[in-house]
């Protein structure tokens, strides 16, 4: 139980600093003048928020009621989530790297980058999610 | 894959919620188990047994 709050005031930290890094991406991409990366930014940290705002919830309400915040299923779930997002992702880095050589122009890296890592966090919340629902 | 789950808990008057917390587990693990849609450890079919007093056999049962 002790792990388990500590493991969820983790979850707490590590979102706020994911929060706050997003945030003051945007308000420099704001001050730049680069609107693109002020919603980017700014959608990121509010995504981030909303998740972790129901996880810690959840999280707190589970614990209060004796449940674990982690069993063997939801461990098996995210180990096969990991394991096919690291394979998808790589298709998804080999296909952003062909789009770039001709076909679409990013800005600089930062751009390229932040959708590669965008991607990434998208296909691992699908594949999450699909293997939540699904038989294992 | 088949399970008994629901109609022993149903027989010692347990809620999911109970045979959660007798397994040490989440929720949603005793509701995929209940469906057959979860494979659970040895461990984890031995503590439902138990908490059910059946042996693993009479609970999980596989079409053959």
């Amino acid at each position: 139980m002790k792990k388990d709050l500590i493991r969820l005031i983790a979850i707490g930290i590590v979102s706020l600093i994911v929060i706050a890094t997003g945030a003051l991406w945007a308000v420099s991409a704001y001050m730049k003048g680069d609107m693109a990366g002020a919603i980017g930014g700014g959608a990121i940290a509010a995504i981030i928020l909303v998740f972790a705002i129901f996880t810690f919830i959840k999280g707190n309400r589970d614990l209060k009621e004796g449940f674990p915040l982690k069993d063997e299923r939801s461990r098996k779930v995210i180990e096969k989530a990991s394991s096919k997002a690291f394979y998808v992702s790589l298709y998804l880095l080999l296909a952003l790297g062909f789009l770039s050589d001709g076909m679409i122009q990013f800005r600089d890296v930062s751009q390229a980058t932040g959708i590669a890592v965008g991607g990434m966090a998208i296909i691992w919340a699908v594949l999450w999610a699909y293997y939540n629902n699904k038989e294992i | 894959m088949r399970t008994r789950i629901k109609e022993l808990r149903a027989k010692y008057n347990l809620t999911q919620e109970d045979l959660a917390r007798k397994c040490g587990v989440r929720r949603e693990t005793i509701v995929f188990l209940e469906k057959g849609k979860y494979n659970p450890s040895l461990q984890l079919a031995h503590d439902v047994a138990k908490a059910l007093k059946s042996k693993i056999e009479e609970i999980f049962l596989f079409d053959d």
